[in-house]
């Protein structure tokens, strides 16, 4: 296959992302037009991007908007009476209860003013630098599809999460780590299991990395288990040596095939990858202070601050994209709070709202906003109506997502819920509109940005999607 | 469906660019009238047109493909024409405008964007526009009257006419390129039909003025065809075989015996499980297992290995109950309907969701998998590039309304379902009473034979004397003379009652449990209850001697049953249901339990009796006594009074009616035996009329009624949707007239007869090209779930056709004989290499004219898929267990998750276990939560239908063939088993490159390797070999 040195050479030093690489290796890539990362646009796709990396919080579950970001004073009016849908709405788990308010104090805080709750008394503090979807809105009740929605757009299992969309379309930043980085609850996966960092029917090498940060291993397979003995690191450097002279030989019999270079080359950069990732993922480099301030020393915060502490290790490093997941799937240690908002919700927050105030402040003292995207957001909301004795069941109708960082206009909100924060009134927003502005910021149009798929031009928005202009700079 | 409608669908129907060019006209627009715009137009431009985009374009545009109301607004004249209500503005007069009524809510009918309030500053801005005239300069949006047939696409083409004996001229192919005489002569037919693949793709070759590459040597053909036909590399004994085989036949012969392995069928029997998306779990939130899921995939290796025909494969998958009710191991092939995944959180709290969606999953697998077809794409409006309307697509849902997933029992071997049959039918036929007169011979040597053995042989009951009995709950039990336990004092809510006795007997057949009034118990009992009732939940029966061990009970029969509260509850293992005898209270009754097997006895045998009486409301045994027999089943069963009375009476003076009791009650209690003693049901993952939305009806569900889905919301239903599918092939039926609506069984059927018929122009170039681009790693279309304007077109056309009506006609549908074909060809049989081809030769031309390989000048290089690497790991070390069938081996442990899904770790897996060898069709795969091995070499999602598999090269994946355990530890076996055979370390060398290379190695490679191997070891050395693209790619 002819084909120009430097385009291959972007297709394999760009750490294999990209639709060019989808190409060379005869994958069934179409995109509108034929394109790749390009310097004038600052690596954007379509046009100049604002945005290298992401860092996506995810809180599994359905976090609670009305007694978080969305104050409704008209539940405390209303307290009490039965005004809800009088037969359970699909989604729904029960039949919807009296109207309920917030067991939490709201304050209005910043120069913008927003309302937080007292769950959240540290992110309360750094609203300034978010932009709020205040009206945001599921097509489902349930947390599977949701879960996916919020992820790839679609309710059903199968399509590419985001990350994957942004590694297929942009590669990696770097050699040295993986390009799309998962790092789950410690207390276990979320809804869909793997389902939301799949690839879909993009090629695997976009899926997330699941990274353990139990084990001594954080990427899988990096190094041998130790119990294969003659698999030491002598081995393994003088074996990448012998094993690429094989494969010399071998190509040079087989010339004319761009897919044997490119596992020549992939030899190379696990050689690499091996050196660096170790390092990448050692916290214990941090100062004392920087733990301090994320709240690895506490057992509260501790899980969900060392995997923050991590994400910016990453992205710092060149990972492109990394999930931070707050809550594994089922019924306790997460955002469905079902059986009470008052002895639920407040454990759950208070585990990730000093990580996450650190972590954003950490970006912007580190400069690291000038490129990177810090993401809030979770698979639906709740009702404004009490289940059983003060918990609140699923609802798609509105809940609330935050972006911050580069591209963003710090301390503005867009949208707004009803009057109970049930539905979405004003500036609803779907995942579609989400992503479509994420991939804005990355210098791709949502549009664009297609993978051929039986008989569609697949996309991460479907059919649908808006680039919140509202909430950019 | 009317052909008009169709043509009527949309205006991008002609072609995919004519929608591209649609999509981008709105920002042409844009950009020309930049230059010289006055101020109302640059107010459009500006504000209006974003508005109109981005809250209406959506259901009222060419680029959505909907108008909804009839109405578009990308356009001037598209409001100015206006919907169904008329203009949708007035310029000037905002408020006779339809447009702006709509969007501030005036009436309850007309209230647009439908979901969500516009913002008050956009409909100012409305008003705005129209009160300053209207301006709008925007040119109109021509929408293209498609002038063409819809049929005329090549996948929806009839077929030709010809078959292999007719003149190739009937495909119409000589005329259009002015083939020549000399082509003719060549034609496929007057050769062999093998020589007609070569026919037409060295034809095409000819035609770019290309020669084909030369075909490759016999060590790389060998390699080819058995990692292509087994998912396995020959042994080195088979290449040598081969390279030596001097007959002329050598490599047909080869090609058989392939075909006829076993190994043939699970190979790819895992193509069509991709295509399906089958797993043998659910995915989704709650992702759990399928213990019975395998058997369909039992099933497809099996229909591989027999050569199934195409047709029939169709129809067995969809509607085998209907199409083979006799065969009903057939069952398992339902398994093809359930493969996709279940969102059984949906199916609990969003059921009329899950319900549309869970057929979606059906639909489009189905249509997909035989058709080609992206008829799923018509789910929220008519499809936006092909003649499939959402009506077509509602009907395909229709098929499937009246069934649901779940486990599915069958037997195995038809002849035990067929005596399954019998028996259930004169069990029938006895509860009916129906033996009159006329009886069978059959039915009257039962009978006959039965009433001898009661006569000869009555079941002698022995008395059984407790020796130790208690009640859990604090009741006190008395032994009375009679032997019988009495219950007084304290009456609790429950009980259960524990009673041993010593068994004077020396065989143990069935137990009897008799219950008696007496005048202590309300209403004289048998039970402690206000009433005199009792309820007995669950009997357990004992066997004691040198150890303990509970008897199987068969099955129980009572002289008497409560309505609704039958002897049978008492063994059902559900604490809820009991056996009673209201509300013939205050006289004696009785029950037998039969045991599986009769027992034999020791001296010191002990028999327990445990009497769970949980119901609650003190429904307790009052006075109670057992007995046991050794006598036979059959006559040893409690007989109904009726029969008894009967019986008493010598047969000649019974009336018509008590011979018919005792007719009726001896054959059903032999039936009932026979039946007991057929081996047990199978089951497996399937679809069937008893489940809906995954749980278990008691009775068969009545057809869900499915609506046109307004824009695919189930809050806009539509016209009901009877059974049906695609109306644009007129040829045949778009929808299907079942003579029994109730009977979903007949939509399944339908569908398959629809599918599977010959003037079907999907099916067959489906399944043609499937085959075909598992061979060559590309189909002629290179889209095999897609025939449609989105997918590819054929780079061969006539070939496809040509091997689409051969197959439907002259092989008659074997996917074998298609193989053969294919692997005979000599087009299949080029190198994939340009090694050794001069650098100005033909080679040099064909990869600079034609760099992809479109037009087949030489043989696609592949890797080795998941499968196949692991899988030639395990035959290469030596270890590799070629078991057929059966359970899944899960390759992981299992620990319990925080809900239903547990949580799987591979790492744990012990690769040195048995389970570790066998091969991977045979792993459990977990949908959502995939092997990471298998996953990095591109072991596919499957949530979705995975045509063909991807193609990865990362540096992850390189670490994962570099380190991860399975190949270590196989690098390890074989390294062990090299050192065992053979003592020097360069006849080891030289052993481990054959086996992995199927070659000597060369000098060079000898020297680096030996090197290594000193150092680092035999092991380190075949890690490298494992991992080196020699091995990874099969030229």
């Amino acid at each position: 296959m002819q084909q120009p040195r430097r385009q291959f050479l972007w297709n394999i030093g760009g750490g294999f992302g990209g639709l060019a690489a989808a190409q060379m290796l005869d994958q069934d890539a179409v995109s509108a037009d034929n394109i790749r990362p390009n310097p004038e646009f600052n690596g954007g796709l379509h046009h100049p991007a604002k945005v290298k990396r992401v860092i996506q919080l995810f809180m599994t579950g359905g976090a609670s908007p009305m007694d978080t970001f969305d104050y409704k004073p008209e539940l405390e009016r209303l307290h009490g009476q039965k005004l809800g849908p009088a037969e359970k709405p699909e989604g729904f788990t029960a039949p919807a209860g009296a109207i309920m308010k917030s067991p939490f104090a709201f304050k209005q805080h910043g120069e913008c003013g927003q309302w937080v709750s007292s769950v959240f008394p540290h992110q309360a503090e750094v609203v300034d630098d978010m932009a709020f979807l205040m009206a945001m809105q599921s097509k489902t009740n349930v947390h599977g599809p949701a879960t996916y929605m919020m992820n790839s757009g679609f309710l059903l299992p199968g399509f590419p999460s985001m990350g994957a969309w942004i590694s297929y379309g942009l590669g990696n930043l770097t050699d040295n780590l993986p390009t799309f980085v998962v790092l789950p609850d410690a207390k276990g996966l979320p809804y869909n299991q793997k389902g939301p960092f799949s690839s879909g029917f993009l090629p695997a090498v976009h899926q997330g990395t699941v990274i353990r940060t139990d084990g001594d291993q954080p990427v899988r397979d990096l190094f041998a288990d130790p119990k294969h003995a003659f698999a030491s690191r002598a081995a393994d450097a003088q074996g990448f040596d012998l094993l690429n002279k094989l494969n010399s030989e071998h190509a040079a019999m087989n010339p004319d095939d761009t897919r044997l270079e490119a596992r020549i080359r992939s030899y190379e950069l696990a050689a690499k990858m091996q050196l660096s990732a170790p390092e990448a993922f050692d916290v214990a480099k941090e100062t004392a202070e920087t733990h301090k301030a994320y709240g690895t020393d506490n057992p509260v915060t501790e899980d969900f601050a060392r995997r923050c502490l991590l994400a910016r290790r990453l992205v710092e490093r060149g990972t492109r994209f990394v999930q931070v997941w707050s809550g594994p799937q089922g019924a306790t240690g997460n955002w469905d709070n079902h059986g009470s908002i008052p002895n639920e919700l407040p454990p759950i927050a208070a585990s990730v709202d000093q990580p996450i105030a650190a972590l954003l402040r950490d970006l912007k003292a580190r400069g690291l906003f000038e490129d990177t995207l810090l993401i809030w957001t979770t698979e639906f909301g709740r009702t404004p109506f009490a289940q059983g004795g003060d918990g609140r069941d699923h609802n798609g109708g509105s809940f609330v997502t935050w972006l911050a960082g580069a591209g963003i206009k710090a301390g503005t909100s867009y949208g707004q819920s009803d009057d109970w924060g049930y539905k979405a009134a004003e500036g609803k927003t779907y995942c579609y509109d989400f992503h479509a502005t994420v991939l804005h910021l990355l210098g791709i149009d949502h549009k664009r940005l297609t993978f051929r798929q039986s008989g569609i031009d697949r996309r991460l928005t479907d059919v649908h999607g808006h680039v919140v202009k509202e909430i950019l700079t | 469906m009317p052909v008009n409608r169709i043509r009527n669908l949309i205006p991008g129907f002609l072609s995919v660019a004519a929608v591209c060019l649609a999509l981008a006209l709105g920002q042409l627009v844009v950009a020309q009238d930049a230059v010289e715009t006055t101020a109302e137009e640059q107010f459009f431009v500006d504000q209006i047109q974003p508005l109109l985009k981005r809250h209406c374009y959506e259901c009222h545009s060419h680029d959505a493909g909907e108008f909804g109301g009839g109405l578009s607004l990308d356009s001037k004249s598209g409001w100015q024409k206006g919907g169904d209500h008329g203009a949708a503005v007035v310029p000037e007069k905002p408020d006779d405008s339809l447009l702006i009524k709509a969007v501030r809510r005036e009436s309850e009918d007309l209230q647009m964007p439908p979901d969500e309030r516009l913002p008050k500053k956009s409909v100012a801005l409305l008003v705005e526009w129209i009160e300053q005239g209207a301006v709008d300069p925007r040119k109109p949006v021509t929408q293209s009257e498609p002038t063409s047939d819809p049929l005329d696409w090549w996948s929806l083409r009839p077929l030709p006419a010809a078959t292999v004996a007719a003149d190739i001229g009937d495909f119409g192919y000589i005329a259009d390129h002015g083939a020549k005489t000399a082509d003719l002569d060549r034609a496929p037919h007057r050769q062999s039909p093998q020589a007609s693949i070569d026919f037409f793709v060295d034809r095409q070759l000819k035609r770019a003025e290309l020669t084909p590459i030369l075909p490759a040597d016999r060590r790389t053909l060998i390699r080819r065809a058995y990692f292509d036909l087994h998912g396995l590399p020959p042994t080195p004994d088979e290449v040598d075989a081969f390279e030596n085989d001097d007959s002329p036949d050598a490599w047909g012969k080869l090609v058989d015996r392939l075909l006829a392995s076993p190994l043939y069928g699970e190979r790819w029997a895992r193509h069509w499980l991709d295509t399906v998306h089958f797993a043998d779990t659910h995915g989704c939130e709650h992702d759990v297992f399928r213990p019975n899921a395998w058997r369909y995939r039992d099933y497809v290796i099996d229909s591989f290995n027999r050569d199934t025909s195409w047709p029939r494969f169709i129809r067995e998958q969809l509607a085998a109950d209907h199409f083979f009710p006799e065969e009903s191991h057939l069952i398992a092939a339902l398994g093809f309907i359930a493969a996709g995944p279940l969102e059984l959180s949906r199916a609990s709290t969003a059921p009329v969701t899950f319900d549309y969606l869970d057929r979606d999953d059906m639909v489009t697998q189905t249509m997909a998998a035989f058709a080609s077809s992206t008829a799923n794409c018509a789910r929220c409006h008519d499809h936006k590039f092909d003649p499939i309307t959402q009506e077509d697509y509602y009907s395909l849902q229709a098929v499937f309304a009246g069934i649901g997933k779940g486990d599915v029992e069958f037997d195995a071997d038809p002849a035990i379902a067929s005596q399954r049959r019998h028996y259930t039918a004169l069990i029938d036929q006895a509860n009916r009473g129906q033996f009159d007169s006329s009886l069978s011979d059959e039915v009257a040597s039962i009978a006959s034979g039965w009433e001898d053995l009661a006569s000869k042989h009555p079941a002698v009951w022995t008395t059984l004397r407790p020796s130790a009995f208690v009640s859990s709950d604090g009741a006190t039990l008395k032994r009375l003379e009679d032997d019988s336990l009495l219950a007084s004092g304290h009456r609790p809510d429950t009980d259960t009652y524990t009673i041993s006795a010593p068994l004077p007997l020396t065989k143990l057949s069935a137990v009897r449990l008799e219950v008696l009034p007496d005048e202590s118990l309300p209403f004289k009992g048998p039970g402690r209850c206000d009433n005199g009732n009792l309820h007995l939940n669950e009997v357990e029966i004992y066997l004691n001697d040198s150890e303990s061990r509970r008897l199987k009970i068969r099955g129980a029969v009572a002289d008497w049953d409560q309505a609704g509260w039958t002897i049978a509850h008492s063994l059902d293992s559900d604490v809820k249901t009991a056996w009673g005898i209201y509300p013939k209270v205050g006289e004696a009754h009785h029950a037998v339990f039969e045991f599986e097997a009769a027992a034999t006895l020791k001296s010191d045998s002990q028999i327990t009796v445990v009497l769970k009486q949980l119901h609650g409301g003190s429904h307790l045994i009052g006075r109670c006594r057992l007995y046991v027999t050794d006598a036979d089943g059959a006559a040893a069963k409690v007989v109904p009074q009726a029969v008894a009375a009967a019986l008493r009476v010598s047969k000649p003076e019974r009336t018509a009616e008590q011979q018919a009791a005792v007719i009726s009650f001896a054959v059903k209690s032999v039936a009932e035996q026979k039946l007991a003693e057929l081996p047990a049901l199978s089951s497996v993952y399937a679809a069937s009329k008893f489940y809906s939305r995954s749980a278990k009806l008691a009775q068969p569900m009545t057809p869900n009624v499915v609506h046109v889905l307004h824009r695919g919301s189930i809050d806009k239903p539509g016209a009901v949707a009877g059974p049906g599918s695609l109306s644009v092939i007129t040829a045949l039926p778009g929808r299907f007239a079942v003579s029994d609506a109730a009977d979903e069984m007949l939509r399944r059927a339908a569908l398959a007869e629809w599918l599977a018929a010959p003037e079907n122009p999907l099916t067959w170039r489906s399944v043609v090209n499937r085959v075909w681009a598992y061979h060559f790693g590309r189909g002629i279309c290179d889209t095999p779930n897609d025939f449609g304007r989105m997918g590819g077109t054929p780079s061969h056309p006539e070939l496809l056709d040509w091997l689409a009506v051969w197959f439907r006609d002259d092989a008659k549908g074997s996917v074998k004989e298609l193989h053969r074909l294919i692997l005979m060809s000599q087009t299949y049989q080029r190198k994939s290499g340009l090694h050794g081809e001069s650098e100005a030769g033909a080679a040099d031309k064909a990869r600079n004219v034609d760099p992809n390989n479109r037009l087949l000048w030489r043989m696609q290089r592949r890797s080795l898929d998941a499968e196949s690497f692991r899988d030639a790991l395990l035959q290469i070390s030596g270890r590799i267990d070629l078991a057929m069938y059966g359970p899944g081996i899960q390759q992981f442990t299992q620990s319990k998750g925080a809900q239903a899904t547990p949580k799987l770790d591979y790492d744990a897996f012990d690769w040195k276990s048995a389970a570790a060898a066998r091969r991977s069709i045979y792993r459990v795969v977990w949908r959502g939560i995939a092997d990471p091995f298998m996953e990095s070499l591109d072991f596919p999602d499957l949530g979705l239908l995975t045509p063909q598999r991807g193609n990865s090269v990362s540096a992850l994946q390189a670490l994962t063939t570099f380190n991860n355990d399975f190949v270590l530890h196989h690098s390890e076996v074989l390294a062990d088993k090299l050192t065992s055979e053979y003592p020097k370390v360069d006849e080891q060398i030289r052993q481990a490159c054959r086996l992995i290379y199927l070659r000597e190695p060369t000098a060079n490679e000898r020297q680096l390797l030996a090197e290594y191997a000193n150092t680092h070891g035999l092991a380190a050395t075949c890690r490298i070999l494992f991992n080196s693209n020699e091995f990874l790619f099969v030229n």
